[in-house]
């Protein structure tokens, strides 16, 4: 029997998370444009939204399902089987732990029903170079926010915007004079917005929370959104492992089966090697993060960390071991592999993740 | 005895025609990574053709330079260094030489200006759905009745057959017991009835590669080169040809400058200085292999020059510069992935500035993965050079 990777976190979620995901995977391969892409994810939104992923892990009185951290999990790491281009982590995680600083904040309702969709925006969120940072200003007693955020992963037409700037926690609606947006797909094809704020006014009631708890919530978000990050790249990784292994077993050259030649067995054989190990890291640090170890952001900085080298390894590896097939677009293969190498930049790249972990060994 | 050439002053002949002839915006398209197409190409080989430099590597009486190997690196090497855009290669250097070799002369006289001036387009239809690395095994027939042939079949990532007039194919005339045998180069223009190519869209977004179908295709017997039945033997003597194609380090290494100009632009701050420091090592490991390909390019020339035999000296450098070359685009996705990856593709299309500017780091990174799968694969490059390390 060939190989078969190993979920995560089994059950029904992951089965229900993996087959939405492969067919809104056969449903935008027949989609002529980006735009139709884009119109075809918000019907996927909407049907996991009917599903009531969103209210995962909100509380029953927030109109949540009161589960748990790994029952969210299951959806991402089934979702990642045909790299489900959705803002899973961020709707589902992310949102809900950044709004959880006003405790009973009807958006948390809205978001699970699907009414509220919003784009979140952690400290230190990219920007072009020549462009200016996000920067809120006081001018006459009125807060103004000004300045660019570069490819913000987003939700299918979103209705607000949270920002975590400085101490404050920002909540304004998308539709705000001074705010515009430029939609585009990412690599793995989840979209994405270019956000300029010309000096927009900041009523009182926008600022939903401010001091350290608001900045000890954005690492944390930042955090859940790392961890189901690498579940749900962890399960691509292993499907991708999977069909690369098929591929190989089909595809004849020079009369057999590409799959008898060492080189690439070993090759298949390294890349299960980098999975594993991801596998076995990403497992220990879902469970400090259900667990609220005292030092779980550790076990998910060196899974992140992990993820940036082994996502990127073992895409690489399937592409080649694709021959020219891995360079295609229609490819589910290379579609797994992009979703890999973009998993990397999402809450933090490797580089950011070793930064925190050798500033904690110094002290 | 010919008179020895001063190659210094050939070099700066070269650079001062590449800086005053070549238009500054094709220049800074080659400058910015851009990807390029005929609309470039062909002008670019028009300017060169007339200044009689069209084909570095034709004889003179074809209308080439008549320049020895080095002076050809030579002008390789400048021509990167200054942002020119490489001479399309699939006329000039692929068929156009085959045709010199084994063609006739009523094709020589056909074909061969209009690959010299630019006016005419060639791609190359070699690899087919089911035969890649093992291309011999390649299966489009080619029927022979009266003065023509019958072809049916399919060809596949065949690079840019879109804007190509004429393709060079091999097709299989007979069926012999040893597949390398029975094999025919055919010329095809690509406006004869029954071709039909489809589009394969790629990784990084771009229109590179296309399926081509032919069905009941008429092509005349005069369209092919040399004898029947010894297409594979033309095939490999283009191969054989193209074996100093290592060689030309320079636009790699043109690259990787760039790439470390990106890393010292947007990774400036203190925060940013452990992951410039991480990448600037990748950068100079990367050029340590390049700068010992380059060395290794130089031996390759002179071999050719004084009529030794190159060995394994290809395959080296094949394998050491598709490698180099991909380590540069990895660092520069590292710089850039957060904030470009995310903005591959804009959703509402249109627009004068519909694409992030800096998006082809991105693009060249995910296209990049070609270099170790085409041109003879890493894998198959690995097998040439152990078969002959170990003598079996
Ligand atoms: C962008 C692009 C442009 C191209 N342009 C052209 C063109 O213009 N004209 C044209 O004719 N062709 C073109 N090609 C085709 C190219 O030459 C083939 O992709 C190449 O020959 C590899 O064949 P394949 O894709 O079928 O891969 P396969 O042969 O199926 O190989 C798949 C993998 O198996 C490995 N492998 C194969 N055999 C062995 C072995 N014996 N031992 C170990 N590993 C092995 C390969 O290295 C590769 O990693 C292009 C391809 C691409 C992607």
């Amino acid at each position: 029997m060939p190989f078969t990777a190993t979920p995560l976190v089994a059950g029904d979620a992951f089965d229900q998370a993996s087959r939405i995901a492969a067919e809104a995977d056969a449903g935008l391969a027949q989609r002529p444009d980006a735009a139709a892409e884009a119109a075809f994810l918000a019907q996927c939104w909407a049907q996991v939204v009917e599903l009531g992923w969103p209210a995962t892990i909100l509380a029953e009185e927030d109109g949540g399902a009161g589960g748990s951290f790994s029952d969210l999990a299951a959806l991402a790491g089934g979702a990642g089987r045909a790299a489900l281009p959705l803002p899973l982590a961020a709707a589902c995680a992310v949102v809900p732990h950044l709004l959880g600083a006003v405790p009973g904040h009807p958006l948390l309702a809205e978001t699970a029903a699907g009414a509220a969709r919003i784009c979140a925006i952690l400290p230190g969120a990219a920007t072009d170079p020549d462009a200016p940072p996000l920067r809120l200003a006081g001018n006459n007693g009125t807060l103004r926010l000004s300045g660019q955020v570069a490819g913000a992963e987003m939700p299918p037409d979103p209705t607000h915007l949270l920002i975590v700037l400085d101490d404050r926690l920002l909540l304004l609606p998308s539709t705000t004079r001074g705010i515009s947006c430029v939609v585009a797909q990412r690599i793995d094809r989840r979209l994405a917005g270019d956000w300029s704020f010309d000096s927009v006014p900041i009523p009182s009631d926008a600022v939903l929370a401010r001091g350290e708890e608001v900045e000890r919530r954005a690492e944390e978000a930042r955090d859940l959104g790392a961890v189901l990050t690498c579940v749900e790249a962890t399960e691509a990784a292993g499907a991708l492992i999977e069909q690369t292994i098929a591929h190989l077993s089909t595809r004849v050259q020079f009369g057999a089966p590409l799959g008898t030649n060492q080189a690439l067995r070993h090759r298949v054989a390294e890349m299960y090697v980098e999975y594993e190990t991801l596998r076995g890291l990403v497992g220990a640090a879902l469970k400090a993060v259900e667990q609220a170890d005292r030092d779980a952001w550790r076990s998910v900085a060196f899974a992140k960390l992990r993820l940036g080298h082994a996502g990127r390894s073992i895409a690489e590896a399937a592409i080649q071991c694709h021959g020219g097939m891995g360079l295609t677009d229609g490819l589910p293969a290379t579609r797994l592999a992009r979703r890999l190498i973009m998993a990397e930049y999402d809450y933090g790249d490797r580089f950011f993740h070793a930064r925190r972990l050798l500033a904690a060994k110094r002290h | 005895m010919a008179e020895a050439i001063d190659y210094d002053a050939f070099r700066r002949e070269v650079t001062e025609f590449a800086l005053t002839r070549c238009p500054p915006e094709f220049r800074r398209l080659v400058a910015e990574s851009r990807k390029l197409s005929r609309k470039v190409w062909a002008p670019w080989q028009r300017i060169l053709f007339e200044h009689g430099w069209g084909a570095p590597g034709w004889p003179k009486e074809y209308g080439g330079t008549g320049w020895d190997h080095r002076q050809r690196h030579i002008f390789d090497e400048v021509m990167a260094e200054c942002d020119c855009p490489p001479q399309y290669h699939h006329g000039l250097r692929h068929i156009g030489p085959v045709i010199i070799a084994f063609g006739s002369e009523e094709q020589k006289r056909r074909f061969l200006p209009g690959i010299l001036d630019g006016s005419v387009w060639w791609c190359q239809g070699y690899s087919e759905p089911g035969a890649g690395s093992d291309l011999a095994s390649l299966r489009t027939t080619a029927r022979r009745e009266g003065d023509e042939y019958v072809v049916e079949g399919q060809k596949t990532w065949t690079s840019h057959a879109h804007e190509a007039d004429w393709m060079y194919t091999l097709v299989r005339t007979s069926k012999e017991a040893k597949k390398q045998q029975g094999i025919s180069l055919l010329l095809i223009p690509l406006d004869t009835p029954g071709i039909t190519i489809r589009p394969i869209a790629t990784i990084d977004g771009w229109h590179h590669v296309n399926e081509v179908f032919l069905d009941n295709v008429r092509v005349p017997v005069a369209n092919r080169v040399g004898e029947e039945g010894q297409g594979w033997t033309y095939g490999k003597f283009l191969l054989d040809r193209e074996r100093l194609g290592g060689a030309n380090v320079a636009p790699i290494l043109k690259n990787l400058g760039r790439t470390r100009d990106l890393v010292a632009a947007e990774l400036n701050g203190e925060a940013d200085r452990l992951k410039r420091e991480m990448l600037d090592q990748r950068l100079l490991a990367a050029e340590a292999e390049l700068l010992g390909a380059q060395a290794l390019g130089q031996e390759a020339i002179a071999a050719v020059m004084d009529g030794r035999p190159l060995g394994l000296l290809p395959s080296v450098l094949k394998l050491s510069t598709s490698h180099a070359m991909q380590r540069v685009s990895d660092v520069a996705l590292d710089v850039v992935g957060e904030r470009l990856a995310p903005r591959f593709r804009r959703v509402d299309a249109g627009g004068p500035n519909a694409e992030a500017p800096g998006i082809e780091w991105v693009q060249n990174y995910l296209y990049g993965r070609v270099r170790t799968i085409y041109g003879g694969s890493s894998e198959v490059q690995k097998n040439v050079i152990a078969r002959q390390l170990f003598g079996f």
